[in-house]
């Protein structure tokens, strides 16, 4: 007798658990609100804001007016993917105002970068992010540059524009230099004068 | 007018055996059914991945075509783009010949399967008979696979199949005696016919046992199809992909194929078997050509008749999906369990039970329509409880709590 129960009692219970499974999966079959499928790219779920963990480690964005070009991120890139130019020599036409620093250049190689955060950890000024964008998908290679002054890739016209840029600074870097020559001699000459015209005090008090 | 078919050869004169009469079959017959079993294929695998992801809170393919529907056709192109590789010391000869016996098993199967009242390539007399004997050849053509593959993997997987596909035929096979002692013929439109009428009329309302002849016939068949929970000789886990773990490119594709299609074949035999073929359960819908009348009304009962078997099986192969991504994979030894110590003999007891029944009765002409509305009420309220014994468990939390613990498996 308890051979034809247990028998029977098997083929009862996994009934029971074949019915209950199949209807837990049936529910889900039928019921489109349960899908956490956030489709790639398409409008209808696109990326929205927040939607990542906080700390998520996607593509840089940069403060620029906090940034003092220390250039201590590129110096911590293990990959060597930042690059960057500025002046603190005046005003640069088309630059970006940093903190005192007029940043001409700033950009990331994505081809390059290994998302290690090890950037953004030393920054003095705390201006330099990793952000929540993760599309890095591009048709050439040169599309991997990002220029985290505009937020946009690297293009040929900012190559052209660094490049005027680039002369510009040499300029304003030797105008500075000649006008720190003419101050240092203004400064000389003054000191000579005063020097001169002590001369004869002191000399009158040493006679004295 | 003949059944299509004949009525073609027999215009085109394809009677002969002349170079032009094998030329005619093929164009006539074969080509239809390829491109018949290829949109099955099509249409199964893409609905096999949307059935999954949406169990799975996924969403499947969405990209190619809207909502993927055109994803296969793109897999497809890309594994004709494939190479196609042999492995080292394999048996070159039997590795070709393999996907080709396996695609050719489920191919011939379509010839005696029935699609509408006038389209049948062969109404054979001994249908159900020669469906099973051709069935069952798929066997050899995956433990040719295996072998010549020169895998161990390939080589389990083949042996598992031979062992499931050899056991479960014979399950399979006394619940088709079943349905042939109730119908008084192996010929699939014979037994077609005697179902129809109204929807009680249909094999599976016809005495108190059939249910149980059927859930027989599905267990067995998602066993001969190799579909989970019965997926042992694929079984991903364990043996890389099974017997064709070597094959690459459009072999494996011929394999799938025959996979999705041999799917749509027990679906629709177990239409016609159970759910009354081409009928719609519904005597007007039925029998158009009468209401309308000459060459339009024929063709509009053909398309009716050929829309309610196609769709009753894609329903048949949706609930086989449906199972898959539910139930897991058993084990060898519980699979040989299943077969030997519960479906044989409740397929044998109901077998004599269905004999005893039909005698008692007596011959009966288009059913016994009593009996045939009890069964279709008690069929309703047992799906209704069901679906209260399921929806009792609404949470997955709630699942673990109130899942009963199976000691032992079956």
């Amino acid at each position: 007798m308890t051979t034809m129960n247990t028998y029977f009692g098997k083929i009862r219970e996994v009934s029971r658990s074949i019915i209950i499974g199949m209807g837990l999966t049936w529910r889900y079959l039928v019921n489109p609100k349960e899908i956490v499928t956030v489709q790639y790219g398409s409008k209808k779920y696109g990326p929205q804001k927040n939607y990542l963990p906080a700390r998520h480690r996607g593509i840089h964005y940069l403060e620029t007016e906090k940034c003092i070009q220390c250039e201590i991120c590129a110096k911590a890139c293990p990959v060597d993917c930042i690059e960057m130019e500025g002046t603190r020599d005046g005003d640069l036409e088309g630059a970006w105002q940093g903190d005192k620093v007029q940043i001409s250049r700033f950009v990331i190689d994505l081809n390059k970068c290994i998302f290690c955060n090890l950037c953004c950890e030393p920054c003095p000024k705390n201006c330099i992010h990793m952000g929540q964008e993760f599309d890095l998908a591009a048709y050439t290679r040169s599309h991997g540059v990002k220029n985290l002054l505009t937020d946009k890739p690297w293009s040929e016209a900012d190559a052209e524009a660094e490049a005027w840029r680039r002369d510009e600074m040499k300029r304003l870097a030797e105008e500075k230099k000649k006008k720190k020559a003419a101050e240092k001699a203004a400064r000389d000459a003054a000191k000579k004068a005063a020097a001169e015209k002590k001369k004869p005090d002191g000399d009158d008090t040493k006679k004295s | 007018m003949e059944s299509y078919f004949t009525f073609v050869s027999s215009v085109l004169g394809l009677e002969g055996s002349s170079l032009w009469g094998v030329v005619g079959a093929i164009a006539v017959w074969a080509l239809p059914i390829t491109g018949f079993v290829s949109v099955v294929g099509l249409v199964s695998i893409w609905l096999e991945r949307k059935i999954s992801a949406h169990i799975q809170c996924r969403v499947g393919p969405m990209e190619v075509g809207p909502h993927g529907a055109l994803q296969t056709i793109a897999d497809g192109i890309k594994l004709l783009g494939k190479e196609d590789l042999v492995p080292a010391n394999a048996d070159r000869i039997l590795f070709g010949l393999a996907p080709m016996l396996v695609f050719a098993s489920t191919f011939v199967g379509f010839a005696v399967i029935p699609f509408s009242q006038k389209a049948v390539i062969a109404d054979l007399n001994l249908g159900i008979f020669f469906l099973a004997a051709v069935g069952s050849l798929e066997a050899i053509g995956v433990v040719m696979a295996g072998w010549s593959s020169n895998n161990k993997w390939s080589l389990f997987g083949a042996i598992r199949a031979a062992t499931q596909v050899v056991s479960y035929e014979i399950p399979l096979g006394l619940s088709l005696l079943a349905v042939i002692v109730v119908a008084g013929s192996m010929s699939l439109n014979d037994i077609t016919e005697a179902q129809s009428g109204w929807i009680w009329n249909w094999f599976l309302f016809r005495n108190p046992f059939m249910w149980a002849v059927f859930l027989i016939y599905f267990i067995a068949s998602l066993a001969e199809c190799k579909r989970a929970p019965f997926d042992l000789p694929e079984a991903e886990s364990e043996l890389v992909s099974g017997f064709h773990t070597e094959y690459s490119g459009m072999r494996f594709a011929i394999f799938f194929l025959a996979e999705y299609g041999a799917m749509y074949i027990v679906s629709a035999i177990a239409v016609v078997l159970f759910f009354g073929g081409w009928y719609t359960g519904i005597p007007f819908l039925d029998h158009i050509s009468g209401s309308i009348g000459g060459t339009t009304g024929v063709v509009v009962e053909n398309l009716i008749g050929a829309g309610s078997i196609i769709v009753k099986s894609f329903l048949l192969i949706c609930v086989q999906m449906w199972i898959r991504w539910t139930l897991p994979r058993i084990r060898l030894d519980q699979m040989m369990d299943l077969c030997l110590k519960y479906l044989l003999p409740f397929s044998l007891v109901l077998l004599v039970a269905v004999s005893l029944w039909q005698a008692f009765q007596g011959p009966v002409d288009g059913g016994n329509s009593v009996m045939g509305m009890i069964m279709l009420v008690a069929t309703v309220a047992s799906i209704v409880w069901m679906r209260r014994l399921a929806g009792r468990v609404s949470k997955a939390s709630e699942l673990r709590r109130e899942l009963p613990v199976v000691k032992t498996g079956l």
